[in-house]
């Protein structure tokens, strides 16, 4: 089926897509190696979904190349724009788009046969992808009967049937509820990893992303913003965006102390005195560098910790009772700073405490 | 299968769906514009319309116009009386069925876009009959228990408006309905939860919310209006009484026949109404913002106490007055001798069915018609499938353009049209005027607006991605056409069909131009038979007509039903 010859992996380079004149991507450039799976992550609008249905085929960009396992797809200098069905890729839709007048046999058997397979082959690929899916016993039933989370299963065999060498994903789990979800999180990169097949998958759900991704790609209003692991992208954060959309943060701004600053450490000014130690993290920071801190990173303690540094005497101003966290607002600095944590001790309005962070928590970003 | 990659992809010069898209764009015009290009042409023509192609050009057939204002403004008065009395009709059974809690809703709604399906022609017949001054059933009635003259006149320019009203009264409650239905009830309790009572919601609410559609309505219907034809053929131009269409036929087909003159009213009519339906277009498309949102709701709904089954009598009298009164009248007519409303038991008789089906004019008009029917839909249905899902779903340039010389016909009254085929298909070297080629190509083209409509309305509803999926799994576009498109559509294009099947059966504005001797259909026939033999004779065409096109119909869905069944056992 497959080409062994050419890795079979996705270059995007400099990919820009227009609408008229509203620009939707401008110069996005990633790849995804064999066998990995990127994930676009970003909020509605920010062009992800456009770059996937460019990589698909069903959306024409306006400049840059898509390459899939070597072979040029799409390039607008050499005028290349290789039709969808002859790109050999396979893609789950956010709506599953499962046809409602075939039975789930077709349904999954719909790709194999555009292929020519034999009838043998083909009984056997369908229930081994209905099996990898756990909806063998569904074969002929009639897909307009199916529930969202069968139909969801059934589009995903359907991908997976004909051996593609690539799969796209469109926020495939955007339509199930929340503990489905959570479930078929943990399926869909079982079947990835165990199938070992590239994948491109579009997500706004940080959870998802995380959960799922080798690699993570932010995006922000057309452009990526950043790209690394989803333990790097949470950890580092290299801008503010990236830092607000990734969990939450403090976002502190103060004045360099360029003494203090050496050895990939960073010590800023706060207004109102504090000083703030943190990690460069190999960036240059400028005379205003913006810190980034966590909020599940932030302790509070009613002794001091036995700690020299980024320790400060805080009054709590609330304390917010979310669950599996509790969120406290501290005053600092002359401002407000929120802590997550997981003690079950809710604090009362006005009770002292003492602030602490790990200094490699606090993360320098990059100017905006 | 393996795929051999290449150091660059060919890339199809001419994929199938371009080359589609521009044989069908050429095929298109073609239709549209080629008659329209003749009938502009004849309008402008001030030599001898005989001598082909014209010798001289000028404006004197458009400087002439006014000396013919009498017919201008019959048309106008007739088109807007019509209308406002459409628009009442439509829009009070409109909010009876929507806002009130009417009983046996669901029937009602059924029964009330029934005069569509009577035709005008069927109810100027029957009306005439009911009406006419003379010998009218209603006022020999009027006579019979004392009264002195006539009570009605259906062949005024009102009476002629009253039918016209009757029968379009269904498309104007169909549109004020569909505005009323889509109105997010919260609007208005919002409205009441800050303290305005019930009448000041209407009047400050509720009536701001559907005046845009109301106002698109009007226009719709009022250029429908100026269009019209059969009413005013059978009851006007008995007594001289003309219309901007009938005054076009008269002008065509008596003689010697004044061309020039006849497109350029022809050429004025459509101009107005092209016009109008722009405007249209401008009102709908800018009403969205308010009333659509893609909850589902029911409209709220008012309770109107005992007043219901005032309210369910006016629905029903009103389905009385334009198909219970004119049927029952066309077969109480036709089964007597001489049509009298006190007739003695001897005079009922089946004669004028058996002479009606005996007569060979009939029965050949009537199977030509239910053949070019077949014809028209089979063929019509394969174009507008092909058009509407190039036009909603293609990202092919040249679209757009697709869509307006499609919808294009929508402002040409039929009548207007079949003259400029006429004229064109005169000059054209393969001689298929007065045969039913020519029949067949002006149905196409009449009803091509009709058939992308209903199909577009389907393929708006399916979900894009249902497509796309075949195209990511690797199927070609005439392959998914096969697999996924045609079966997901069928419920459309079965509608379609049936939908231009019976419009072309009942078509009479262009058949009754463009039909010879030797191409003879049915509604046609019946106007003619009007004119020409007895009315006891005609009412019995008319039914057998109506009889053949509702068992068609009965058929067509019969098996249709038998189909998608056996489908769903496969």
């Amino acid at each position: 089926m497959k080409d062994n010859v050419t890795a079979p992996a996705i270059e995007v380079e400099d990919l820009s897509i227009h609408y008229g004149t509203v620009s939707a991507v401008s110069g996005v450039s990633f790849s995804v190696n064999q066998g990995e799976q990127l994930t676009l992550l970003g909020p509605s609008g920010c062009g992800k979904t456009s770059t996937l249905r460019a990589v698909a085929g069903l959306e024409r960009p306006s400049g840059g190349a898509i390459r899939i396992g070597g072979r040029t797809m799409y390039d607008g200098a050499k005028r290349i724009n290789v039709p969808t069905e002859q790109r050999g890729l396979s893609m789950v839709f956010q709506s599953y788009a499962i046809w409602p007048h075939m039975t789930v046999f077709d349904n999954v058997a719909y790709g194999l046969r555009v292929r020519n397979e034999g009838a043998a082959g083909l009984k056997e690929k369908v229930h081994h992808a209905l099996d990898l899916v756990k909806m063998g016993a569904f074969a002929s039933r009639n897909a307009s009967l199916l529930s969202g989370g069968q139909q969801q299963r059934v589009a995903l065999a359907r991908a997976c049937a004909f051996s593609p060498s690539v799969l796209l994903f469109d926020e495939p789990l955007s339509n199930l509820d929340a503990k489905l979800r959570a479930e078929m999180r943990i399926e869909l990169r079982e079947l990835q990893r165990r199938l070992k097949v590239t994948s491109l998958y579009v997500t706004h759900d940080l959870e998802e992303a995380l959960a799922m991704s080798d690699r993570i790609a932010v995006m922000r209003s057309g452009n990526i913003e950043q790209s690394g692991t989803p333990n790097e992208i949470y950890n580092f954060p290299r801008t503010a965006f990236v830092a607000d959309f990734i969990g939450s943060a403090n976002l502190i701004n103060g004045r360099l102390m360029p003494e203090r600053s050496v050895d990939g450490r960073i010590a800023v000014e706060v207004d109102g005195g504090n000083i703030l130690l943190g990690v460069s993290h190999g960036r240059s920071p400028g005379p205003q560098p913006t810190l980034s801190l966590r909020t599940v990173h932030l302790r509070l303690s009613a002794e001091p910790p036995a700690v020299p540094e980024n320790v400060w005497p805080v009054r709590v101003k609330r304390s917010v009772f979310l669950g599996d966290l509790t969120q406290v607002h501290v005053e600092w600095s002359g401002r407000e700073l929120v802590i997550r944590q997981t003690t079950a001790a809710p604090r009362g309005e006005g009770e002292k405490a003492y602030l602490s962070i790990d200094p490699r928590h606090c993360v320098l970003l990059e100017a905006d | 299968m393996a795929i051999v990659y290449e150091a660059v992809p060919r890339r199809p010069i001419l994929s199938l769906q371009a080359v589609t898209m521009a044989t069908l764009i050429v095929v298109v015009a073609a239709l549209v514009l080629y008659p329209i290009y003749y009938l502009i042409e004849a309008s402008l023509t001030i030599s001898d319309p005989n001598v082909r192609p014209p010798t001289a050009f000028g404006f004197d057939n458009y400087l002439a116009l006014p000396n013919y204002w009498t017919i201008i403004l019959n048309t106008v008065v007739v088109s807007f009386v019509a209308t406002i009395m459409a628009l009442a009709f439509g829009f009070v059974t409109a909010w009876i069925l929507t806002r009130t809690n009417v009983p046996y809703q669901r029937t009602l709604e059924q029964l009330i876009v029934a005069p569509y399906y009577v035709t005008p022609l069927l109810g100027a017949l029957a009306w005439s009959l009911l009406g006419a001054p003379e010998s009218g059933f209603i006022n020999q009635l009027w006579r019979h228990f004392g009264g002195e003259g006539h009570l009605i006149d259906i062949t005024s320019p009102m009476g002629i408006a009253w039918v016209m009203a009757l029968f379009e009264g269904s498309v104007a409650f169909v549109m004020i309905g569909a505005v009323m239905k889509s109105m997010d009830p919260s609007l208005e309790e919002a409205s009441q939860i800050v303290g305005a009572g019930r009448w000041r919601t209407m009047l400050r609410v509720t009536l701001p919310l559907v005046a845009p559609g109301v106002l698109g309505a009007a226009i719709f219907v009022f250029a429908e209006m100026l269009g019209s034809f059969s009413a005013a053929l059978v009851l006007g131009t008995p007594a001289r009484f003309y219309v901007i269409t009938t005054a076009i036929y008269q002008l065509v087909s008596q003689y010697p026949p004044r061309f020039p003159l006849a497109a350029a009213m022809g050429v004025s009519l459509f101009a107005v109404m092209f016009l109008m339906l722009f405007m249209y277009r401008r009102i709908t498309s800018r009403r969205s913002y308010v009333t659509i949102s893609g909850k589902a709701f029911r409209p709220r709904q008012m309770d109107v106490g005992r007043l219901r089954w005032v309210l369910f009598a006016v629905c029903v009298f009103y389905v009385f007055l334009s198909v219970v009164l004119p049927i029952a009248t066309l077969v109480f007519v036709s089964l007597q001798k001489l049509s009298l409303s006190f007739p003695s038991f001897g005079s009922f008789t089946l004669d004028n069915f058996r002479q009606a089906l005996s007569l060979n004019a009939v029965r050949s008009a009537m199977w030509n018609s239910v053949a070019l029917g077949i014809a028209t839909a089979t063929i019509g249905v394969l174009l507008t499938g092909m058009l509407a899902w190039l036009i909603q779903r293609s990202r092919l340039p040249g679209r757009g353009v697709l869509e307006y010389i499609v919808m294009f016909p929508q402002a040409v009254p039929r009548l207007v049209f079949a003259f400029g085929m006429m004229w064109a298909w005169l000059v054209f070297p393969i001689p298929i005027y007065g045969t039913f080629w020519i029949l067949l190509i002006a149905y196409l083209t009449v009803f091509l607006p009709l058939g992308v409509r209903t199909i577009s309305g389907v393929i708006m509803q399916l979900d894009k991605s249902l497509d796309e999926c075949g195209q990511v799994c690797g199927a070609s576009w005439g392959y998914r056409l096969r697999s996924i498109t045609v079966p997901l559509l069928k419920p459309g294009l079965l509608a379609a069909w049936l939908l231009i099947f019976v419009s072309s059966v009942r078509e009479l504005g262009a058949s009754i131009l463009l039909m010879g001797p030797n191409s003879k259909v049915i509604t046609p026939a019946i106007a003619e038979a009007w004119f020409s033999t007895s009315s006891e004779l005609t009412a019995a065409m008319a039914l057998i007509q109506t009889f053949v096109i509702g068992l068609a119909t009965l058929l067509f869905a019969e098996l249709t039903r038998r189909a998608s069944r056996h489908g769903e056992k496969a």
